[in-house]
Formats: structure tokens, C-alpha cells, sequence
């Protein structure tokens, strides 16, 4: 008996001596290379996109990876404070990030702003009552995604296409209310289609009512790449380039155009968290990632590809890598990605303005039902 | 004396508690504090999408008045358990052969194959599956080859059901296996010996015998399917509404986790009222 | 032993629904190890060629490394206080009457009827309220919590095939009640609580949901398979998961051989029918 106590005792200390072993963060074991942690979406912390910064400053990036906003406040809300550093975020959950408080004002004179192209130097997503409180880090357009076998490029300059009959039950969309009553809002027409009155609002929820027999499932990020490369889904409104380039690099015959209804924007930005210990290093992380070297491994991101604010950007890309500065249009000289948000194609995604976020949730739930 | 006998009984004591105890002390702390957070965070409330103490019952009235709460309540509770059946009649013929035909060194070597799956990835096997279902994939190629539609069977309940069993098959099959193998022989062997027919030996003695891991086998297949949501959004391609589904997709109105709770709350209540009704009945005594 | 019983449909429709089944269960873990040889980032039937490019990507990633580590070590961990507390309240409720006996039990099987997603998120919570949060300590202790009620299962299953005259018996001949523990209970017991802690730590090892949630900046296998599966979607996926399996199924013989040799040596004192 004694001897099985003492094994048992013996088995007991020294798992607690291993959990605390554990436990112990990596900060105090490893004194001189300095930790930065960061809440991101997938392939921001890849090696060849943070490997130089991570030398240069002697420090160690350690990232969470996420796949959904709601998670990733969940997450950032439910953890101690300090937790993490820097937060990469859709604009949409920058507005809430900030309303709930979760981020740190940033200060402007920190960040080359003179070098961002003109539309980007003052975005409305990161600026609350005259403060700074992110820097745009990339960015894409959302219209619809096609594969060609089954629908052509000038069939998908109308949104309209998705109502036709060879495309019933072969439309996918991503599970997501934003880019879905969006892009409804732009088919019916409205010139800023996230600030629609109560009839607008009405009108957009009826038009997605119809598009709902088309309709062969609701997809995640992940599951909209397969279901668009195994040809499972033959069209998807409100994805954009961050998909259907990502598979056409895998050779799938898939494309997205903006129709002419227009399209909307995607944008993703880096904050810091409230709290953050290590701000000297979060500011530091983020010029780097808007300095040109940062900005090039953004805008080639293996995980999905984007395009990027600044002018150094777009420059070094052309100069490293000209293909694929061609082939997301984001050439120096003549026309480019630009002329279309200049021409007025393009609106942001944005939280609803005269609804609640909630009230546009809630009739997604209700349209996936019917 | 009485000291002595007080002496002898503090070390019963203190023999007794070093069994009983720690359990209920770890499940009291990591359990139950997490438990009793998830109770009070559905009278939470959220302001600026931030979770706040609280004590509202906003949560409540909003999930208890959404007017497709019941459909999907239902929706999600006729599903998992028409695959909780299905599970189960499947399982049973492999079960019967693994209980009745097999020796019972072989059974053991089954058994572990059966269990092994179980506790391979499950997302891995759930994306897996995709190969088979989707567009171009196995069982479509094959159906073309013999003349049927050859159309993706993703998004539909076939897909929903393989991934139901995908998550169930290797439970229920233990439980019923292990049932049927302690099924009583020798009242077998006499009723055959009495002229009993197969079928009747089948029916009135191996099934009502093996009943209580019959019904358990059905309650697990039924519990596992009624959570999942894996399948669900792989497979179903989130065209069936189920709690779980619902559960995400009210999240998403805002950081609304005090909806979320409450919807784990009642998915609870009808888990462990249906597990108490199966436990009754699988244990009834017979006769009745 | 059952020759002369016999059944109510042919042996070949049984053994029928048996390689069904089996089909289905092993049909996802074959094409898995199939596409994880794929060239082809996704899965279809025209594969282009073989290649080990995805073995070597997962092996040359270091955070995949990590997370094997973290993983291992929470498994283990997980494997075994799941399968003492497990054990000890099995034995709890095999040897003594107590006040809250049901209870206890009660409370073990509740934690399976739990929605994961939000009991996730309930965990989080409370762990970073008492300042556990964001650890491979808080994934031991969550695991622990969910693991416990199937090595409870197992083991209580096991002791009640034993005899309670046995223990008595040893007592009445002088033996204290821990070395009636140790020579009676204990070795009946021991293949029980080996499964009961190879099925812990597989519990452990799958377990996706709630290490996302409590583990903070700790990766681990299933959080980076869900990653994937969510995100960028590659073989590397089924090269996971085929590693997984054969680790898996290593670990069933090593079971099966420890209750093979059980079986054997109870049989031997059993006085056949």
C-alpha cells in the first residue's frame, strides 16, 4: 500500500511539476529573442511573409490563427488582456473592434500614409471620431465568381446570369450576410447598397428570395474553394480574386468578374490590441508589413492572394514579380485596378447603416431556411 | 478504545474520499464553474458587441420567439434521430456476425478495426468523404456507369446520413456487439432445442435480451448526431437547418453568444430528457 | 461454440452487413491515404501523379511540429488524469454506498449532452477568470473534463465483473484494504485501464473545438487540421490523417494484445459450459 501511495504521489508531482513546465510562457524561458503574438487570418504568418521581420528585430511571431471574425472577437474578448498584440482584421470587425473597445489608437505621424494611394489615405473604416485606430494592409474586389465551362465571362457581366436555368442549384454562397445582401442591394440598383431605408432593405431580401432555388449550399472559406474548383457550384456572388486566383494558380478554369452592376470591396487591416505589452513592437510589425518588402509578400500571400494601398508596393511588385502585377491589374502606368473604384464600380462592404447587424443576420438565417 | 475506533474510522473516511472524491472535485471546478457561466451568460447582455454581466432576459425571449426556432428544433431532433435508426439497423446485421459467427478472439480483433476509425481525425474523414459524394466523385461515377444520374450527392441527407454514420457507426456497433454477446446461451440453445424456429429465437429471445445495448447503442447514435455540425457544413453544405447550425448562425448577429447559450440550454434539456426516457425503457423490466 | 444454433438469415447476409460496414467506416481512411500521395492540392479522380511533396511539407513545417508536440503531450497528459480520476470514481461507486453516488455519475455523463461551441467559449471564460487560460495546461484540464466520463465507462464496466466477494474475502484473511486494492482489484481491472487511457488519449488527440477556444497561442494537430479544412484547404489534411490512423491503429493492437492476454488468462479459470 505504501508503495502504490507513494508511486501515486510521486506520479502526481511530477505531472504537476510537467504542467508547470507548460504553463510557463515561453517569454520567461527564452529571454533575449522577444515575443510578438498576433490574431490573424490563414498564411499572414507564414515564414516568407514575416521571416525578415522576424530577424531583423530578434523576435518571435507567434500567430492564432482564425477563420471567422465572430471567433476571433470571442476570442480576443474571452482572453486575458495583453494576450494579443496585433490584430488582423476584416473593416467590419474593426468597427466593432473599436466599439467594444478591444484596440489601441494609433498615431498617424507612425505610418507613411503620404504613400498610400489617395482613396486609402483616409478609410472610413479606421478612423473613429478624428483617431487612427488601423492601417490598411490589403485589400480586393467581390463580384461574381464563375467557372467558365459553365458560365462565360460576358454572361457573368450581369449578376442576372445566376437566374438562369442552366444554373439552377449549381449557385453556391458564402455563408455570410454581408457580401450576399450586398450584392442583392447592387442588383436592385442602390447607389450605396449597405444604406438602404426600410423598402430598399425589403426590396433587397425579396430579390434573394428568387435567387433561393438556385441556391445549392452555403459554404465556408474552405468549402467555397472546393465546391468552386470541384465544379460542385458553378457561380458565387460576392467572392472575389482571393478565391478564384488561389485556384487558378491550382489550374481550375474559374474567374471573377465585376458585373456591371458593380462590385464591393473587401479590405483587411492590422490594429493593435488594447493592452498590448509589446506596442513598440506591434508599430513596428506593421510598417513593416506596409513597407514595400511587407507589401509585396501580402499582395503574393500563398494563403490568398490581394491587392495592396501603397504606391512602394505596387512598384516593388512590378519590379519582382511583373506577372502577377499584371495579372491583378495593378500596373504603374496606364489603366488599373484603381480605374474602378475611381469610376464608381466598386462599394465598400460595410456594416448596415439603417439597420441593425443583428436584423440583416437574422433574415440571412431566415433566407438560408426557406 | 473509542479513540481507536475513531482513529480506524478517519481512515476509512480518508481511504473512502481518495476514490470518491476526486472526480466529482475536478468536475466541480472545470465543469461545473464552466457550466454555471454558460447558465449566466444566457441572462448576459451585449453592448457594443461586448459581452456584459448581466441579468436580462433579452436572450430568452429572443431565441423563444424566433418563429422557425421549433421548426429547426424538430428538424434538427427527427434527423439525427431517423440516422440514430437507420445507424442502428445498419450496425446490427455486423454486430449479430461479429456476436453469433466470429469466435470471440476474432470478435476482440473486429472490434479494435470497428473502433479504430473512431478515433482517427474526424474532420479528416468527413473531408474525405467529400471524394466520394461530390461532384465527379466515386458513388456519382459509379451511378453514371449503370446508367443512373451521376449528379453530386453532397447537400443532401445520403451525404448528412454517411457523415452521421461516419461519427456513430463505431460506437453503436461496440454497444451492440457487446449486448448480443451477452445474450444468454443456453436459454438459446433450449429454445431450439424445443422446436423453436430461427426467427423466433431471433425475435423473442436475443432482441428483447439484448435490448438494453440495443436502445443504448440508438441513444448514442442519436446524442452524436444531434450535436454535430461538422457534417453538417461539409456534407449538408448548411442546407439543413439544424441547432447546431442555428446555434453559429445566431453568434454572428453580433458577438450574440447569450442566444448561443441559450440554445445550448435547451439542446441539453432535450438530450437529457430523451436519454432519461431511453435509459427507462432500455432497463424496464421485462414483462411489462 | 455456436455450431449447432442456428440463424434467422443465411451466415452470408450477416457477414454481408458486416464487410458494409466496414466499407464505410474504412472507405473515408483509405481515400485519405490515396489523395495524401495526390500531386493535386484537391482531391478528384483523375489524380495527375503520385508524389510525397505534401508528406514533405507537413514534415518540414515547424509549426506543424509544435503542434505534434502540444498534442502529444496533452494526450498523454490527458490520458493520464483521465484515466486515475476515471478509475478512482469507477472504484468509488463499485465498492462503496454513498450519499450523491448517482449524482456523481450524473454529473460525469451531463458533459457529453454540452454543445461544444459554446461550452468552448464558456471554457475560455472561466479558465482566463481564474487565470489558467491560453495554456497547454487549460487544453489538459478541459480535456480531462471531456475524456474522464468514457475511462469512467470503461472501467466501472470492467469492475463489475468482479466478484465483491473477492476484495471481502482478502480482507477477512488480514489483507488492508489497499493491498486488497493491489492483489485483487487492480490486476483484474489492469486491461480496462489501459483501454480506458488509450481511448482517453485518442479522445485527446481529435479534439478540435475546445483547444481552438482555451488554447490560446498553443497549436495543436486537430486545431491545425481544422485550419486547414476551414482555410486553405490542402492534402495536407489526408496526409494528417493517414499518420494519424497508422498511430491510431498501433495503438489498437497494443489494446488488443493487452486484453487478448486477459481474456486468456480469465477464460483458463472459467469451467467451460
Amino acid at each position: 500500500m505504501s508503495n502504490f501511495q507513494y508511486s501515486r504521489r510521486a506520479l502526481l508531482k511530477s505531472g504537476l511539476a510537467a504542467g508547470a513546465v507548460l504553463a510557463t510562457p515561453a517569454i520567461v524561458r527564452a529571454q533575449e529573442v522577444r515575443e510578438l503574438t498576433m490574431l490573424t487570418w490563414a498564411g499572414h504568418a507564414d515564414p516568407e511573409v514575416v521571416g525578415p521581420f522576424e530577424r531583423a528585430h530578434n523576435v518571435r511571431i507567434r500567430a492564432k490563427e482564425y477563420v471567422g471574425g465572430d471567433q476571433m472577437l470571442a476570442q480576443f474578448a474571452q482572453s486575458p488582456v495583453g494576450t494579443y498584440d496585433v490584430i488582423l482584421a476584416d473593416a467590419e470587425y474593426v468597427s466593432q473592434l473599436y466599439q467594444a473597445d478591444y484596440i489601441e489608437q494609433l498615431d498617424l505621424a507612425d505610418y507613411p500614409f503620404d504613400d498610400f494611394f489617395p482613396e486609402f489615405q483616409k478609410f472610413e473604416g479606421h478612423w473613429y471620431d478624428d483617431g487612427l485606430y488601423a492601417v490598411f494592409l490589403h485589400f480586393g474586389f467581390l463580384g461574381l465568381s464563375h467557372n467558365l465551362d459553365a458560365l462565360s465571362r460576358s454572361e457573368a457581366r450581369n449578376y442576372r446570369a445566376m437566374w438562369q436555368e442552366n444554373l439552377r442549384s449549381k449557385v453556391g454562397q458564402f455563408d455570410w450576410h454581408l457580401p450576399n445582401f450586398g450584392t442583392m442591394s447592387l442588383i436592385e440598383g442602390n447607389p450605396a447598397p449597405f444604406d438602404l431605408n426600410a423598402a430598399a432593405w425589403q426590396q433587397v431580401q425579396d430579390t434573394a428570395l428568387t435567387l433561393r432555388p438556385q441556391v445549392r449550399g452555403f459554404y465556408d472559406y474552405g468549402g467555397t474553394l472546393s465546391a468552386l474548383r470541384s465544379g460542385e457550384v458553378a457561380a458565387m456572388p460576392g467572392i472575389g480574386d482571393w478565391i478564384t486566383g488561389v485556384l487558378q494558380r491550382d489550374g481550375a478554369n474559374v474567374a471573377t468578374t465585376i458585373p456591371e452592376q458593380g462590385g464591393l470591396q473587401w479590405t483587411e487591416s492590422l490594429s493593435i490590441g488594447k493592452g498590448s505589452r509589446n506596442q513598440d513592437l506591434a508599430r513596428e510589425f506593421i510598417r513593416y508589413m506596409i513597407s514595400p518588402r511587407g507589401q509585396v509578400a501580402t499582395a503574393t500571400l500563398k494563403a490568398y492572394p490581394a491587392m495592396v494601398p501603397t504606391r512602394a508596393g505596387w512598384a516593388m511588385l512590378n519590379e519582382i514579380n511583373p506577372n502577377e502585377a499584371a495579372r491583378q491589374n495593378m500596373s504603374l502606368s496606364g489603366a488599373n485596378a484603381l480605374d474602378e473604384i475611381r469610376a464608381g464600380r466598386i462599394q465598400l462592404r460595410r456594416l448596415p447603416v439603417q439597420q441593425s447587424l443583428e436584423s440583416w443576420n437574422d433574415a440571412w438565417v431566415r433566407y438560408k431556411n426557406a | 478504545m473509542s479513540v481507536l475506533s475513531a482513529k480506524v474510522r478517519l481512515r476509512r473516511r480518508a481511504w473512502f474520499a481518495l476514490w470518491a472524491a476526486p472526480l466529482p472535485i475536478w468536475f466541480a471546478l472545470f465543469f461545473m464553474g464552466p457550466m454555471l457561466l454558460l447558465i449566466a451568460m444566457s441572462f448576459w447582455s451585449v453592448q457594443n458587441y461586448r459581452l456584459t454581466p448581466d441579468f436580462s432576459l433579452s436572450a430568452w425571449s429572443y431565441v423563444l420567439s424566433l418563429d422557425f426556432l421549433w421548426s429547426t428544433f424538430w428538424r434538427s431532433y427527427g434527423l439525427s434521430l431517423i440516422s440514430a435508426a437507420l445507424v442502428s439497423l445498419l450496425a446490427f446485421p455486423a454486430s449479430y456476425a461479429m456476436a453469433f459467427l466470429i469466435t470471440p478472439a476474432r470478435r476482440l480483433t473486429f472490434l479494435g478495426l470497428a473502433l479504430a476509425p473512431f478515433f482517427t481525425s474526424y474532420l479528416v474523414r468527413i473531408y474525405s468523404l467529400q471524394v466520394f459524394l461530390g461532384e465527379g466523385g466515386v458513388l456519382p461515377q459509379l451511378f453514371h456507369s449503370v446508367g443512373l444520374s451521376g449528379a453530386s450527392l453532397l447537400n443532401s441527407y445520403t451525404a448528412l446520413f454517411l457523415g452521421h454514420a461516419t461519427l456513430t457507426l463505431p460506437v453503436v456497433l461496440v454497444l451492440q456487439t457487446l449486448a448480443l454477446g451477452n445474450v444468454d446461451r443456453t436459454e438459446m440453445s433450449a429454445a431450439v432445442n424445443l422446436g423453436a424456429r430461427p426467427q423466433h429465437v431471433l425475435r423473442h429471445i436475443i432482441l428483447p435480451a439484448a435490448r438494453p445495448g440495443l436502445s443504448l447503442g440508438v441513444l448514442f447514435a442519436f446524442l452524436l448526431s444531434y450535436a454535430e455540425f461538422v457534417s453538417a457544413t461539409y456534407l449538408g453544405g448548411g442546407v439543413f437547418q439544424t441547432l447546431p447550425i442555428l446555434l453559429t448562425d445566431l453568434i454572428r448577429g453580433g458577438q450574440q453568444w447569450p442566444r448561443a447559450a441559450v440554445v445550448s440550454l435547451l439542446m441539453m434539456a432535450a438530450l437529457m430528457l430523451t436519454s432519461l426516457v431511453t435509459v427507462a425503457w432500455a432497463y424496464r423490466q421485462k414483462g411489462n | 461454440m455456436n455450431t449447432h444454433l442456428k440463424h434467422a438469415l443465411p451466415a452470408w447476409t450477416w457477414f454481408a452487413g458486416l464487410t458494409l460496414v466496414f466499407v464505410i467506416l474504412y472507405a473515408p481512411i483509405l481515400s485519405a491515404l490515396v489523395f495524401s500521395f495526390s500531386v493535386d492540392r484537391f482531391p478528384s479522380l483523375d489524380i495527375t501523379r503520385f508524389s510525397t511533396k505534401w508528406y514533405a511539407q507537413v514534415f518540414a513545417d515547424a509549426r506543424m511540429l509544435e503542434a505534434l508536440k502540444n498534442s502529444l503531450a496533452i494526450a498523454l497528459s490527458t490520458a493520464l488524469v483521465a484515466t486515475t480520476l476515471g478509475f478512482a470514481a469507477a472504484y468509488a461507486d463499485f465498492r462503496f454506498r454513498f450519499f450523491g453516488q448517482r449524482m456523481v455519475l450524473a454529473l460525469a455523463l451531463l458533459t457529453p449532452t454540452v454543445p461544444i461551441a459554446v461550452l468552448s467559449l464558456a471554457m475560455l471564460a472561466f479558465f482566463s477568470r481564474i487565470g489558467l487560460s491560453g495554456t497547454v495546461g487549460s487544453i489538459i484540464v478541459a480535456h480531462v473534463v471531456v475524456a474522464t466520463p468514457f475511462a469512467m465507462a470503461i472501467c466501472r464496466l470492467r469492475l463489475e465483473q468482479l466478484p465483491r466477494e473477492f476484495e471481502t474475502a482478502a480482507q477477512n484473511l488480514g489483507a488492508t484494504p489497499g493491498q486488497a486494492l493491489r492483489l485483487i482489484v487492480l490486476p483484474h481491472a489492469a486491461p480496462a485501464i489501459g483501454a480506458a487511457a488509450l481511448i482517453a488519449f485518442a479522445v485527446s488527440l481529435d479534439e478540435y473545438a475546445i483547444a481552438w477556444f482555451v488554447g490560446g497561442l498553443e497549436q495543436t494537430v486537430p486545431v491545425t487540421v481544422l485550419n486547414t479544412l476551414q482555410g486553405q484547404v490542402d492534402p495536407t489534411i489526408h496526409v494528417i490523417g493517414t499518420l494519424a490512423f497508422a498511430a491510431t491503429l498501433s495503438m489498437v493492437f497494443a489494446a488488443q494484445m493487452l486484453l487478448l492476454r486477459s481474456t486468456k488468462s480469465h477464460k483458463n479459470k472459467e469451467v467451460s459450459p
